[in-house]
């Protein structure tokens, strides 16, 4: 069974089809890239996996580790291991970087069946995996998002992803904005978290984060649609002709 | 019909004046007290009281033997306390030196009367029902150059069915003195109108915290004036989340260059509450600055009004003039009116308002259940710092906490109804 499976999803916004029929099956263990024009419907994808509100399917279905998630809340989806990195991840003014990990850590734990992590043993846990990713404490005590520069940002997605240990992880556009050193760091911190039991799709535009992140298969979606599937080859082969022959050739 | 009954507190308040010796300010007071404002009035217009016209009224005569029911909230403050209005010097602590609390003889009330008479809130009914009721004027003085450490914890409380109450305080701080003061406000009357006189002299620094926490029927119309001289510094925070009708009307004059002023509020306002911060700000002169922030979260059938008036004079260059105000309703039968009005007659000048009413961003909450934390967590989680925020920018850091536990009463009063 795959983890995470989607069937021939239909999606309208405001009126408009924006997926129109995508289908596409990840299983353990896989590294799965997307990459495909602006405008695409590659965060729509991602929005609609995560659940938010107005991004339900018109038709279709998708199902993490073999459960429909139709009928799921985006909170419940989160808590049964699904992830989503923002491309554009929302400030919360207020909000400390801490007690909101702490909390998001905590439901999970609670849903799974494991123990809720005492605030000791918690801040404990996030400095070590922080120092790993180079997040500093400071940033850690400031309210989420605000403020943070874009690399920042985006580090601070990934912090959450290794402190949630999703089994099905959505990083959309993750690579945006990072410099090269943060690209690598930001690389490796999703590289440590690979393993035989879970499953991410990168969504992306450049090819140079696969070089870092090497993924099993690389998919083409173009106007709401998966046009063409490869291997590694495939993002090369964007990168070197651009998105135009491939969308002339489906 | 409706007429006699109204008559009837004028009348009463007017016969109320033969209870005093000193009568001239009480008067000019009584005598200009000729009706409530009518809707008609700008200022009046969201902040209805016609039902005050058809209440059975009567100024209180306070009871010098009653006990007092709200505790101290802070270790080591020096306590002052109002009961029914009047000071009550044998509950409240002994001050410090250098500082000072008399009652006003007639002489120096009637300048007090005229300072009021002379501002922008001379038609305010709190300013002519009040001068004319009141106990006594209590005056505070702190003398030059003092900094008064000890935390000055102000309670008013008393108060009874159909009986309106009537303190009123002049606060006077000397050249390069500075002090901290929390008010509380914890009336079980019908009608409550504090009147409060701030003097900042030369280099003066008052904190002052107010928190409005009247019984559920209570209507509460707080009349504030502020006067601000060279260097001073006015940082003023105002909680409301008791009574059935607060409104804290407050005007403040920056009249001394490179003086600072903060004027900022919380209203939490649930079931059928009606909350009112009304503020003016008149920069009459150069190089001062002013920042406001006005918070409000909503449930229930409750009503909120930030009216926020901000005057810059032609002679008033270099003026920073800050101005934020946010409501967030948390039900559909909640309303909330942002009403900013400035009037910028200089032309160097900084001067930012943004005014803003509406549901908690939806955005934040999915980012927040996206993470697997549920929506009504997730609402808690927004509303709160939402609070936390402005609590800890306008609150000096030991009182944070009492603060935003304050806060907190009345939020998860509105929350458990809402989310
Ligand atoms: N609320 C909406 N109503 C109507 N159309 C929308 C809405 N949100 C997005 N769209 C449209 O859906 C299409 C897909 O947008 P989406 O954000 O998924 O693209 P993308 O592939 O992620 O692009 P990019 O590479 O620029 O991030 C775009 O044409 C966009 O304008
Ligand atoms: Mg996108």
């Amino acid at each position: 069974m795959p983890l995470l499976e989607i069937k021939n999803a239909k999606l309208k916004l405001d009126n408009k089809d924006i997926l129109k029929g995508l289908s596409l099956s990840v299983n353990e263990g896989e590294v799965h890239a997307i990459m495909g024009p602006n405008g695409s419907g590659k965060s729509t994808l991602s929005y609609m996996l995560a659940g938010r509100d107005g991004y339900e399917l018109e038709s279709g279905e998708v199902f993490l580790e073999g459960q429909s998630l139709s009928e799921m809340e985006a909170d419940e989806r989160a808590r049964s291991g699904l992830f989503l990195a923002f491309q554009y991840p929302v400030e919360l003014p207020g909000v400390g970087g801490m007690s909101f990990l702490r909390e998001a850590v905590n439901s999970r734990r609670k849903f799974i069946g494991e123990e809720e992590l005492d605030h000791l043993a918690f801040v404990k846990e996030v400095r070590k995996v922080a120092s790993k990713m180079f997040v500093k404490d400071e940033m850690l005590k400031r309210a989420v998002n605000v403020g943070f520069s874009g690399g920042e940002k985006k580090r601070f997605e990934i912090l959450q992803m290794a402190m949630l240990k999703p089994t099905v992880s959505i990083l959309d556009e993750t690579d945006s904005g990072l410099d090269v050193d943060a690209l690598k760091i930001v690389s490796e911190g999703v590289n440590s978290q690979r393993n035989e039991d879970n499953a991410i799709v990168v969504i992306t535009h450049y090819q140079r984060l696969l070089d870092y992140i090497v993924p099993d298969f690389v998919h083409i979606l173009s106007d709401g649609r998966i046009i063409k599937s490869g291997g590694p080859e495939l993002a090369l082969e964007v990168e070197k002709n651009g998105y135009a022959g491939l969308i002339n050739a489906a | 019909m409706l007429h006699n009954v109204k008559d009837n507190y004028i009348t009463s308040v007017k016969n109320h004046v033969s209870h005093f010796e000193e009568k001239s300010f009480r008067k000019l007071a009584s005598n200009d007290f000729k009706s409530w404002p009518s809707p008609r009035e700008e200022t009046w217009r969201l902040s209805r009281l016609g039902i005050l016209s058809r209440k059975e009224l009567t100024p209180i005569i306070p009871n010098f033997k009653k006990k007092f029911t709200s505790s101290s909230q802070f270790n080591g403050s020096k306590i002052i306390r109002f009961v029914d209005g009047a000071l009550r010097a044998d509950l409240s602590s002994k001050l410090p030196p250098g500082t000072s609390l008399d009652t006003l003889d007639e002489e120096d009330s009637l300048k007090c009367f005229n300072k009021f008479k002379d501002s922008n809130l001379k038609n305010h009914p709190s300013i002519n029902v009040s001068f004319s009721c009141t106990p006594s004027i209590v005056k505070l003085t702190i003398d030059k150059g003092l900094n008064i450490r000890d935390l000055f914890e102000i309670i008013y409380e008393g108060g009874d069915d159909n009986l309106s109450v009537h303190p009123a305080l002049y606060i006077e701080l000397k050249e390069n003195s500075s002090i901290t003061i929390i008010e509380r406000f914890n009336h079980l009357s019908s009608l409550i109108m504090p009147l409060q006189l701030v003097e900042l002299k030369k280099n003066a620094s008052m904190n002052s915290l107010k928190i409005f926490n009247d019984n559920q029927q209570s209507y509460n119309l707080s009349a504030n004036c502020a006067f601000l001289s060279d260097k001073s510094n006015y940082n003023s925070f105002s909680l409301i989340k008791g009574g059935l009708f607060t409104r804290s009307e407050t005007h403040a004059y920056l009249k001394g260059e490179n003086c600072n002023l903060n004027l900022n509020g919380v209203y939490l306002s649930s079931k059928n509450q009606h909350h009112d911060l009304t503020t003016a700000i008149y920069h009459d002169v150069p190089n001062c600055t002013s920042k406001q922030i006005v918070r409000g979260v909503l449930g229930g059938k409750s009503t909120g009004v930030f009216q926020g008036k901000v005057r810059v004079a032609p002679d008033a260059q270099k003026t920073d003039g800050q101005q934020m105000s946010r409501a967030i309703l948390l039900s559909e039968n909640a309303i909330a009116n942002a009403k900013p009005e400035l009037e910028i007659y200089a032309d160097d000048v900084i001067c930012a308002h943004g005014a803003t009413v509406g549901e908690i961003d939806n955005e934040q909450i999915f980012y927040l259940k996206s993470r697997g934390i549920s929506e009504k967590k997730a609402k808690q989680i927004i509303i709160t710092a939402f609070l936390k925020d402005i609590i800890n920018e306008s609150v000096e850091e030991a009182m944070q906490n009492f603060v935003f536990e304050e806060a907190e009463l009345a939020l998860s009063e509105i929350i458990s109804k809402e989310i």
